[in-house]
């Protein structure tokens, strides 16, 4: 394309540095709202307005902020699930299975401690929390190791394996809460029992601890990845997993490992949306709804590229914009799914920023070619 | 029992047009994931101009051209852009699951139209689907232009020094394996299920795609295979019909997929690659840079 | 040769010129006013070495790059390439040196691909048919109906061969042809070659080493140094030292120093090793040798002859099916790699790029890959990068590597600074053992001299190398043993004062008499 005596080319990129890769995921998030705006304009609905909706009712609202929290740990804690085997070059796609094993292990705990039938537990909650913490993120753990285990032995491609068992743990908890299934609540079909309210967990400014937990570990991963022999080992194994061989990396294990950690991760967002969040307390009817809400968990790790810190950042975003989505829905009459649509319109958009991540759009002058005055295209397609 | 038998063979239709659009994609190198995204996108479309203009034609078309269109989207990322290609099939995949549900929503419900007739019982899409594997066949072994498609899917840069259009070559698998793709989904909305509701689907696309790797990348194993879903994912939906009583209807729905891991599980064994080589395409899911 | 048989029809008749081709790339010019023409039934041999220019003057001739400056002809008429398709329709064909062929097709299949008569549906038979004839014409021999993969390296470049003859190629660029060729097998294309001559073919070979190939052979030789046209002889007036001398520029002495060093107690022994490859046929067969401290042990043979799988059943990469090795006396036969480098195993593999690096990683944390699991460079699952940084530098330093510091990522390093950063990975940990898998495969002669040099540094700090080379001649002026390869099996070990070319040459290509008669 020629500007005047200017030409703008697309060049290789020779290295993208961190800087770059945050302008690069801040203009995939601008195209991508403002291409989302073409629905509201469809729907008959002012953007302007509701983006203001959004933003004022998740960030601002007293009604909206916790929920926007308790969704900004849910999605942080689903998004370092697919960041770690991101990391090592895996897809994780299923947090969502794993999410609703962890909360299934919790639920399986207390109903073996008799909290189904007696509605409480003679243990006592300071023990009995870190226990179900322990016992969620191990449901989880195991769950996707099993994918780990089937990458690394055999080789089956992961994002097939991990998205079945999204679908078997999805069935599993219908057996489990539904018509009669041993977590089956004794008033309504179709919900887990209630958590004692003993075993509610503690909320520290009305946000559940679970908030330090995500956070905690947030941090913790990004140490890893930086200084841990560990996290070297996951990194190499991602960027070439011959060359990790050669390094005497164990290509079987790692894998295991990897999704090990990412289950973790998921099968605690499983237990603070279900055992956490004031006012849920029990496995509910649509767990659907949050098991899809899980695939925010793979764009914000996208956005984030894979960094455990940035990932705080576009949770909390993503989780605001997804709350404050269905508030605006119900507020301005639209159809069901706004989130949803978000949510798909977020990926596509994030998807063709890929591009940019190998390459930059370079402003030359024509007689000098050797000029190299670049332009990140991240920071300038959304204002033209 | 009959009844069981036609419903089994047009869920192994939905099943085997979705993978042999897949199957053609995978055989020129491109690896498309979305394979769901773009069922659902075909499903509510169709469903939704079929129900406005009361015409089945009007559906399938408009489930195909969105098909092609979203085929060439993942060609433009994954060969133009040279995007990843697991994260433009995961993008198209995400944005089919969330704009599908948006946009179909207000079309919850039954279709309202009368049902397709079926031939001697069975439905014509099965008949239709048994052609297509024998032409995918027929064009990929013994024509020209299957073995072009076949060296782009192994091998581009040899395809291009010997004067393959490899971009184009590529374009067009995906965009008709796209077409194949939003015709299961509109068979699924349109005739096996003819009911809009939420992320209908559940697994099909993903069951589409692992049976690709089953089919060893063959029309033939892939009809197979498709056929045995077909009637698994029935058995799983009336389980009474052979079992009462065993089991919860919520296990008997895991069962299809814990039988695609069975499955995947014995293919990847050292036995079961010794006996029957490995099919896969050398260049599957690597981006192509001409020169 | 005959050289009166050129007297034909068209023999003789200039089918090809190039005239004044100039190219540059940033900093250099690769090709400048380079002039060149071809008879009709004349070889007509490039000769000159890595960075000379041949490559960019065979990506002009054959359309893969467009000249800067200069034109070509094809029989009288001037022409512009844009794609190798316009090269091909004028009847130049190309034999590539990393084939480009289609590994799961079968042979007749990668022949006709492309090939615009191949009809809408294929008739495999008829094709089968015409190779057929191509065949008997040239002598070959060939399966057409075995995939490409189930090939020996010749037999792949005799199906490159007929895919150029079958598109009705007139002009033949040959790529290093008997880079990849035991001796007999040479002599075989050799022979092929000459008849294609005598059927009015022009044929191109490009050639870095072998020059009495290219005596034996061509009719006429162009040297180019530098990017640019050094000499033309008619061969019958050339000798190998007149070439070799204008090809380098000056009188050169192919040798390096082999210091004897006292050998000391065995470091690696291999008992009875067989092994698979990936394609499931035994690749290793009953492989038994020793390595001692202080000794190169080099493995010739032409490449696909198992030397691959060995070196990776020894790295830990592959599983052996029978046998025993151990190091310093403690069995290593089933560890994995971790055990074997922390047992003083060190790795040099052939895929610098694949295996040996990480290009998207920093020379720091290349450097890292083989110090991650060391004490002194990471304690208490930490890894201490300032140190390995501090070791980077210095390797940088010693090893003379050319990049502005430690942290440009691998893979914008040339192939020769790769090498050396890997080199110097390796050795800087002192291993009792090194294995150096085609350690100057694609280097320059300063590299490939630097490289030698250290293998034989190592050497003489005590370390046993094993040595694997298709490189005849570099296998010869450094090794203290040599083990010749053919399908798998040792052909025989010599030590260094009993081998010479012919005999190994000869074991290589699996000769058995040579083999019976020691």
């Amino acid at each position: 394309m020629r500007i005047g005596a200017r030409e703008l080319k697309i060049e290789k990129r020779p290295s993208l540095s961190g800087w770059h890769a945050a302008l690069i995921s801040i203009g995939a998030l601008l195209v991508a709202l403002l291409l989302f705006s073409v629905l509201f304009v469809l729907a008959g609905v002012d953007p302007l307005e509701a983006y203001r909706g959004i933003i004022s009712y998740a960030f601002l609202n007293p009604f909206g902020l916790p929920l926007t929290l308790n969704r900004f740990i849910f999605l942080l804690l689903c998004t370092n699930a697919f960041i770690i085997p991101y990391r090592a070059g895996l897809w994780n796609i299923g947090m969502t299975g794993q999410l609703y094993m962890g909360a299934l292990a919790v639920f399986g705990v207390l109903a073996l401690l008799g909290a189904r039938r007696n509605g409480s537990v003679a243990v006592s909650p300071a023990i009995l929390i870190p226990i179900l913490l322990v016992v969620a993120a191990a449901g989880g753990a195991i769950y996707a190791a099993i994918a780990g285990a089937l990458k690394g032995k055999y080789n089956i491609n992961e994002i097939v394996v991990t998205m079945i068992m999204n679908f078997i743990a999805f069935w599993l908890v219908s057996f489990m809460i539904k018509e009669g299934g041993p977590f089956m609540g004794r008033g309504g079909e179709g919900e887990s029992f209630q958590l004692p309210e003993a075993l509610n967990a503690p909320l520290i400014a009305g946000v559940p601890f679970t908030l330090l937990l995500a956070l905690g570990l947030a941090l913790l991963l990004n140490f890893m990845f930086a200084r841990t022999t560990l996290g070297f080992q996951i990194k190499a194994y991602g960027k070439s997993p011959a060359a990790a061989r050669y390094a005497g990396i164990n290509p079987v294990r790692l894998p295991i490992l990897v999704f090990a950690m990412g289950g973790i991760m998921a099968g605690l967002a499983g237990y603070h949306y279900f055992a956490a969040v004031p006012g849920v307390y029990k496995i509910t009817s649509n767990y659907g709804y949050y098991g899809d809400l899980a695939f925010y968990g793979i764009i914000c790790g996208l956005i984030a590229m894979g960094n455990p810190i940035a990932s705080i950042p576009v949770a909390l975003l993503f989780g605001g914009l997804s709350i404050g989505g269905r508030y605006i829905q119900g507020k301005l009459h639209m159809s069901f799914g706004v989130d949803y649509a978000l949510l798909g319109v977020l990926m596509i958009t994030l998807v063709g920023f890929q591009y940019f991540y190998n390459n930059q759009i370079v402003l030359k002058t024509n007689r000098e070619s050797l000029n190299k005055e670049s332009l990140d295209v991240g920071v300038h397609s959304p204002e033209s | 029992m009959w009844e069981f038998i036609a419903r089994s063979l047009e869920a192994s239709t939905i099943f085997t047009l979705a993978a042999l659009g897949e199957l053609l994609g995978q055989r020129s190198g491109i690896l498309n994931v979305g394979i769901e995204g773009i069922m659902l996108f075909g499903a509510t479309f169709g469903f939704i101009a079929a129900q406005n203009s009361d015409s089945y034609a009007v559906g399938f078309l408009v489930a195909i051209a969105i098909g092609a269109l979203l085929g060439s989207l993942h060609g433009f990322f994954s060969i133009t852009l040279g995007v990843d290609q697991v994260v433009s099939g995961m993008g198209i995949w995400i944005l089919g699951f969330g704009l599908t549900t948006f946009i179909g929503n207000p079309y919850t419900g039954p279709l309202g139209m009368d049902r397709i007739p079926t031939v001697f019982g069975v439905s014509p899409f099965f008949i239709l689907s048994v052609i297509l594997v024998a032409v995918m066949w027929f064009v990929l072994s013994k024509t020209s232009l299957g073995l072009r498609i076949r060296s782009v899917g192994e091998n581009p840069s040899v395809a291009e020094v010997s004067g393959i259009n490899v971009a184009r070559t590529r374009y067009m698998c995906v965009v008709v394996g796209g077409m194949l793709m939003g015709f299961a989904g509109a068979v699924y909305s349109l005739d096996y299920n003819p009911v809009w509701n939420y992320n209908f689907l559940m697994g099909w696309g993903f069951i589409a795609l692992a049976l690709v790797f089953f089919s060893l990348w063959n029309p033939w194993i892939l009809l197979g295979g498709s056929l045995l879903f077909g009637f698994l994912w029935q058995l799983s939906l009336n389980p009474q019909l052979f079992l009462p009583g065993v089991f919860s209807r919520y296990i008997w729905r895991t069962v299809p997929f814990v039988i695609t891991l069975l499955v995947l599980m014995v293919m990847s064994t050292k036995w079961f690659r010794a006996k029957w080589g490995s099919a896969k395409p050398e260049a599957l899911g690597e981006p192509y840079v001409k020169g | 040769m005959t050289k009166e048989l050129l007297a034909g029809r068209e023999r003789g008749a200039t089918i090809l010129e190039l005239r004044g081709i100039t190219k540059r790339f940033p900093g250099v010019v690769a090709n400048d006013q380079i002039d060149f023409e071809m008879r009709a039934g004349e070889i007509h041999a490039i000769l000159g070495e890595n960075g000379a220019g041949k490559t960019t003057l065979m990506k002009i001739l054959y359309g893969i790059m467009q000249p800067d400056e200069g034109d070509i002809y094809v029989r009288g008429q001037r022409v512009k390439f844009h794609s190798p398709l316009n090269a091909i329709e004028l009847g130049i064909g190309m034999v590539h040196q990393n084939r480009k062929l289609v590994n799961a097709h079968t042979v007749t299949e990668n022949i006709i691909l492309g090939h615009p008569n191949a009809g809408r549906v294929l008739n495999l038979r008829r094709a089968e048919q015409e190779i057929d004839e191509l065949c008997r014409r040239y002598g070959f021999k060939i399966d057409l109906r075995a995939a490409v993969w189930q090939l020996s390296e010749g037999e792949k470049q005799v199906v490159e061969i007929l895919k150029a003859l079958y598109r009705g190629a007139k002009i033949l660029i040959l790529d290093e042809p008997t880079s990849a060729l035991a001796p007999p097998e040479t002599k075989k294309l050799l022979s092929s070659v000459e008849a294609m001559a005598d059927d009015e073919l022009a044929i191109i070979p490009f050639i870095t080493h072998k020059l009495p190939i290219v005596l034996s052979t061509s009719h006429r030789v162009t040297v180019l140094r530098g990017g640019r046209v050094i000499a033309r002889f008619d061969t019958s007036s050339a000798t190998e030292q007149s070439l070799a001398r204008e090809m380098v520029g000056r009188e050169v002495l192919f040798r390096v120093e082999r210091p004897a060093v006292e050998t000391g107690k065995p470091v690696l022994q291999v008992d009875n090793l067989s092994a698979l490859s990936s394609r499931g046929f035994m690749a290793v067969k009953n492989v038994t040798f020793t390595v001692r401290e202080g000794e190169i042990f080099g493995i010739a043979g032409v490449s696909g002859n198992g030397q691959h799988e060995l070196a990776e059943v020894l790295a830990g990469l592959r599983k052996p099916e029978a046998g025993k090795v151990t190091l310093d006396g403690a069995e290593i036969t089933d560890a994995p790699p971790l055990a074997r480098w922390q047992a003083g195993l060190g790795y040099i593999p052939s895929e610098r790029n694949a295996v040996g690096s990480i290009g998207e990683f920093s020379l720091v944390e290349n450097v890292a890959m083989n110090y991650y699991f060391d004490d002194k460079y990471a304690r208490n699952g930490l890894v201490d990068y300032a140190n390995i940084r501090k070791l980077t530098e210095e390797m940088i330093v010693d090893y003379d590597v050319a990049t502005p510091n430690a942290d440009v990522k691998a893979k914008n390093l040339s192939g020769g600074n790769l090498q050396k950063v890997i080199l110097a990975r390796v050795l800087t940990r002192g291993p009792r053992l090194v294995i150096a898998n085609l350690p100057t495969q694609g280097l320059d002669v300063g590299a490939t001299e630097f490289v030698q040099n250290k293998l034989i540094e190592a050497k003489k700090n005590k370390a046993a190398v094993l040595l694997i080379s298709e490189d005849l001649d570099e296998i010869l002026a450094i090794s203290d043993w040599i083990a010749p390869m053919y399908e798998g099996e040792f052909m025989g070990i010599l030590p260094a004062d009993e081998a010479n070319r012919e005999r190994v040459g000869a074991l290589m290509a699996g000769l058995k008499s040579e083999r019976e008669a020691q």
